[in-house]
């Protein structure tokens, strides 16, 4: 109790010695011009002080939230980088299938692989670009590195395809740039593997060739490559089958192009 | 008897003090002060709040009389009146103090006297010429006013408290 009344004794003390000092300078501050700008000088910088203390303080205790923001910007900018790596990527790609020659007949739309399926026999894909993009039925889905499937039927903002390793899709490949032209379709087993077919048993076909679309049809830009021979069996006593490592990676394939040609239409219309 | 003896004595030290500041400047750089010796010798059992009131209108007198810069001393003299009980504990020992008994500075001796004048002087003056200075003042002039008016001061209050609390 005694302990309490002394510690209020002291504080008594304190704010009537606080009070008076207050009054003195205000008294001073008044009656002296020169005490009277000292005295609001050192008030402005205490102020300036107190305020900044209190702006760190503040700072520090809203770290968390702007770290959070920070983090949002971060994942904006990074979402962004990657929109421009595509672009770029892309814009490579199309480079390359130029210089790779490609006949100017072919129309390229850039695409994402929105979903795509490798498990079952009858595998699809689903790209990121509609008809409002241009995509049409019977196009190619490319890549440099090989054929990815083709466009079976397209929605305003999406287009579903058939893969590569779907058992209803054949490409026309050649085997060298000059040499034997056979069908090309996957062979069931592995989603890098595929097989020429009807290839006759008089033509040998030697390990390591590099296969590439034969250019013979209407839905595949020529001279894409797609995979090396790894030799050759005999199907049924009567054809050759030839065993193709392929080049694409349908594990990691995430960006394709849409390979379009205008002038399949007339071109079957001849054939007929 | 005690009692209006000492009142009439601070009284005419304050008008001293008015005095000594209106018509005996020795210098710019020397001031002497009987302010702090004042608060200082006022009765133990005197109440902290009330013997800093008494120090601010002390303060305020002398200022009001003589220096024109209302509040200076006041501000210099009311810390001086704060420590006042913490500085004679120290010094002279806190039984002293608490015993709330009245102590003459023949009773402590010349060295404890002077000591504890010479703290309460320097405390004054350290507010007063901090005050004065504003700000305009540089560092070596402020600290050479400081120590000859606490040189000065320290004696002529020495003096003055054994004419306030004799044997």
């Amino acid at each position: 109790m005694a302990r309490h009344g002394k510690f209020y004794a002291g504080l008594a003390v304190a704010a009537v010695f606080i009070l008076l000092e207050i009054a003195a300078m205000s008294m001073l501050k008044r009656s002296s011009v020169l005490q009277d700008i000292w005295i609001n000088r050192a008030s402005h910088n205490v102020m300036a002080w107190t305020w900044g203390k209190v702006t760190v303080l503040r700072n520090y205790l809203s770290l968390q939230k702007d770290n959070q923001v920070l983090a949002g910007r971060n994942y904006e900018l990074f979402k962004e980088l990657q929109h421009y790596k595509e672009m770029e990527r892309e814009l490579k790609a199309m480079a390359k299938l130029d210089s790779m020659g490609f006949r100017s007949r072919f129309n390229y739309i850039p695409a994402e692989i929105t979903a795509m399926g490798t498990n079952s026999r009858h595998n699809y894909i689903i790209l990121d670009k509609g008809s409002d993009d241009g995509v049409k039925p019977n196009s190619a889905i490319i890549t440099p590195y090989g054929v990815v499937g083709m466009i079976y039927s397209v929605d305003r903002h999406y287009s579903y395809g058939l893969s590569l390793l779907n058992d209803r899709i054949s490409v026309s490949a050649r085997i060298g740039r000059e040499g034997l032209v056979a069908p090309m379709s996957w062979d069931g087993h592995g989603t890098d593997r595929a097989v020429l077919r009807n290839i006759p048993l008089h033509l040998s076909v030697a390990e390591g060739d590099t296969v590439v679309t034969s250019g013979l049809s209407t839905f595949y830009p020529a001279d894409i490559p797609l995979g090396v021979t790894m030799g050759s069996r005999l199907v049924d006593g009567a054809v050759n089958v030839v065993d193709v490592n392929l080049f694409i990676d349908f594990a990691s394939l995430r960006y394709v192009i849409i390979a379009e040609n205008p002038d399949r239409q007339t071109i079957e219309k001849m054939e007929q | 008897m005690k009692r209006g003896r000492f009142i009439l004595l601070y009284l005419t030290l304050l008008v001293a003090q008015i005095v000594l500041c209106n018509y005996f400047s020795l210098s710019n750089y020397v001031l002497v002060s009987l302010l702090p010796v004042l608060i200082l010798v006022l009765p133990h059992r005197m109440n902290g709040i009330v013997a800093m009131l008494i120090a601010f209108v002390s303060g305020l007198t002398v200022d009001f009389f003589s220096t024109g810069m209302l509040g200076i001393t006041s501000l210099s003299l009311v810390p001086v009146a704060l420590i006042r009980r913490i500085l004679m504990a120290l010094v002279f020992g806190d039984e002293i103090v608490t015993r709330e008994e009245e102590t003459t500075f023949g009773r402590v001796g010349i060295i404890k006297a002077s000591l504890i004048v010479l703290i309460s002087c320097a405390i004054y003056f350290l507010v007063y010429i901090w005050a004065d200075s504003a700000g305009t003042v540089g560092f070596w002039p402020a600290a050479g006013r400081f120590l000859l008016s606490v040189i000065v001061s320290t004696p002529v209050c020495v003096l003055v408290a054994r004419l306030l609390r004799p044997e």
